[in-house]
């Protein structure tokens, strides 16, 4: 099926890596495929991730065996409440000469070179934060010390755990609409899987763990441009296209779709969202997907794939059914591609 | 007070007892003009028989019965009750008359033929003016009957206690077309009914069929092999393909599903592999580089189509 033509082998050449790059990042974390994968794909869609799931199921992990096996520059803030802006970007103390010194702080440390951050527990710092992460995210620049800092490789991940509710500061509808996924994380239902995990001693360490991945696995410097490379080389044909919209016109108004769901009113249920910005994030990440498949064209299951995580946070149901989100959502989102014939 | 034959009646058997109110001298009574009793006959009543009689009585115009003086219908003796009263009232002249009709029922046991009387009522009758309400009275007198006993006091002996008793009466035989036909009706009803119900729940022979929609492809798919030249032809065979399979599961089915789909419907496994050459050829035709070297023609298509409609009939 690899009819790539031949001036594509720059992007054979990266598939494979990319398959070292899932393979190292596979070896530290058992049992998380699906979102070993969906990471793959964020790192060439170039899309920040948010991860969510259970205290200690792997979430960072899982992100620091990413940023280890990507390489580059790699820094992480720890969500606060007295967590301000500033912290991120400077930090202020009394030098050993007695005077006070400004310097960089986590975000600047490493400017140009950042290529992963991570900014863990993201939901327990204050808007004031989520408001420079959105400048970040969105435009990957800062300004701080009267000049613009440009970060052309950085990709922000974030984690959040969903136990907890006290102290923390639900994200913005606009910051997660800038997230390219929200990939649910549980714990490994294989038993062989848990076993490993509990009883290994491998996996208790994690620092030894982490270093025990090959490093640098992939050039970041290099993912800007071959994400560009694969979103040029791989096609959408008009079926695809069609199949698309089609999706996002169900999602969006599923009643008019034909789509029940038991005891819900489909009229009311979908209050707004998939926004362009998130449809076009789709097709990205389905091109991704695509080219990692092997093939050089889009098919509807590229879209199906990684359909859950891009587009379920960025569909806002009424308030009467966003306690039940979490149900909902995927019933919705399975009766979406249930409905809409592809081709 | 007089009994006097009456003409027209006599000749219709009806005896008639005339009851003329003479007493002039009080206003009240001047206001009822006669009083008449009628009877069938006054004889040959045994017990139980209905004794009918009709009163009538003639006042002065403006005069209505006042109903409440109407003898009440039930028992009137131990041995006579009052069946039914009716009350019909016409103008005669310049007077009014009030027919009362009266059904009496005899429960005397009479032992030999005798007389009995029936006892008379007064009835009330009311005549409303600007001035006030005036009353009058009318009495119907009492009149008789004869009753007869119905057998012998004293009978022959018998030896058999039975030979008292008179047979069993015959009785002959009936029609009985009308109840069959009325039997058939009903359970040709029944039956409908039944057949309603069994559609509604999809009883057999009602049980709801899965739809052919292989069946249906394979049609549309030999039509479409039949004109090969049409530039749309390819497409829609694979659409129409697409659809029976989604049709048979049910659900939108991509290439990736079709493992799943043979499990959950292990009839098609026959065709695994005709159905993934398909929906290749679907992938690369709508989505990709467009068909290769293994494009499915259309008379494949067709003959892929047949063999899933065969495999959906043993299903």
């Amino acid at each position: 099926m690899n009819q790539f033509r031949s001036g594509d082998a720059m992007l054979t050449d990266w598939r494979a890596a990319a398959g070292r790059f899932e393979a190292a990042v596979g070896g530290a974390v058992l049992g998380q495929d699906r979102a070993i994968r969906l990471l793959t794909i964020a790192l060439f869609a170039r899309g920040h991730v948010l991860l969510e799931g259970d205290v200690g199921v792997g979430k960072t992990t899982l992100l620091r065996a990413v940023a280890r096996a990507l390489g580059g520059a790699y820094e992480r803030v720890e969500g606060t409440v007295d967590m301000m802006p500033t912290d991120l970007v400077y930090h202020t103390y009394l030098a050993d000469d007695g005077r006070p010194r400004v310097e960089p702080g986590p975000v600047l440390r490493r400017s140009e070179d950042l290529s992963i951050f991570f900014f863990n527990e993201i939901n327990r710092a204050r808007p004031q934060v989520h408001a420079l992460l959105l400048r970040l995210m969105a435009e990957r620049t800062l300004t701080a010390f009267n000049r613009e800092y440009r970060f052309p490789n950085l990709q922000v991940f974030a984690d959040r755990n969903r136990v907890e509710r006290e102290e923390t500061f639900e994200l913005p509808a606009a910051a997660r609409d800038r997230f390219l996924m929200e990939i649910g994380l549980e714990a490994p239902r294989d038993a062989g899987a848990r076993r490993a995990l509990v009883f290994d001693p491998r996996f208790h360490d994690t620092d030894a763990l982490i270093a025990a991945i090959p490093g640098a696995v992939l050039d970041h410097a290099a993912l800007p441009g071959i994400a560009a490379a694969i979103q040029h080389g791989i096609q959408a044909s008009p079926a695809i296209e069609a199949y698309v919209i089609g999706l996002w016109e169900a999602l969006v108004r599923p009643g008019d779709a034909g789509i029940r769901l038991p005891g819900i009113d489909m009229e009311a249920l979908v209050q707004g969202g998939a926004s362009p910005r998130g449809v076009a994030f789709l097709v990205r990440a389905a091109r991704v997907r695509a080219w990692l498949e092997g093939r050089d064209w889009m098919v509807p299951e590229d879209i199906r794939a990684i359909f859950p995580e891009i587009m379920g946070h960025r569909v806002f149901l009424e308030p009467i059914y966003e306690m039940r989100r979490a149900s909902i959502v995927p019933d919705l989102v399975r009766a979406v591609f249930e409905t809409v014939p592809a081709p | 007070m007089t009994i006097l034959p009456d003409g027209p009646v006599l000749r219709t058997g009806r005896f008639v007892l005339l009851a003329a109110c003479l007493a002039l001298p009080a206003p009240a009574e001047a206001q009822v003009r006669g009083v008449e009793v009628r009877t069938p006959r006054p004889f040959g009543y045994f017990l139980g028989d209905l004794v009918q009689a009709q009163v009538d009585l003639v006042v002065e115009p403006g005069f209505r019965v006042q109903a409440a003086s109407l003898p009440q219908p039930g028992a009137l003796t131990y041995w006579l009750d009052l069946r039914t009263v009716s009350v019909s009232q016409s103008d005669m002249g310049d007077a009014r008359r009030v027919r009362l009709a009266l059904t009496y029922q005899n429960f005397y046991a009479a032992l030999d033929a005798r007389t009995l009387e029936i006892p008379g009522f007064t009835v009330t009758f009311v005549s409303e003016s600007e001035h006030g309400a005036t009353t009058a009275k009318a009495e119907v007198p009492p009149w008789s009957f004869n009753v007869s006993p119905l057998r012998e006091v004293q009978p022959p002996a018998r030896d058999d206690p039975r030979d008292y008793m008179r047979p069993d009466g015959q009785v002959g035989p009936g029609d009985p077309r009308a109840f069959l036909m009325g039997a058939a009706g009903s359970a040709a009803l029944a039956l409908l009914g039944f057949a309603g119900l069994a559609r509604d729940r999809t009883w057999w022979p009602f049980r709801a069929r899965r739809g052919r929609p292989f069946a249906i492809a394979a049609r549309r798919l030999r039509a479409l092999a039949r004109e090969p030249e049409a530039a749309t032809g390819q497409r829609d065979a694979l659409l129409a393909l697409h659809h029976a399979i989604d049709a048979a599961a049910g659900r939108r089915l991509l290439a990736d599903d079709l493992p799943g789909f043979l499990d959950a419907h292990p009839a098609y496994r026959g065709e695994a592999a005709g159905l993934a050459r398909f929906f290749e050829a679907s992938r690369r035709t709508f989505f990709g580089p467009g068909a290769g070297h293994d494009a499915f023609s259309l008379g494949d298509l067709a003959s892929l189509g047949q063999r899933l409609a065969r495999a959906e009939r043993a299903a």
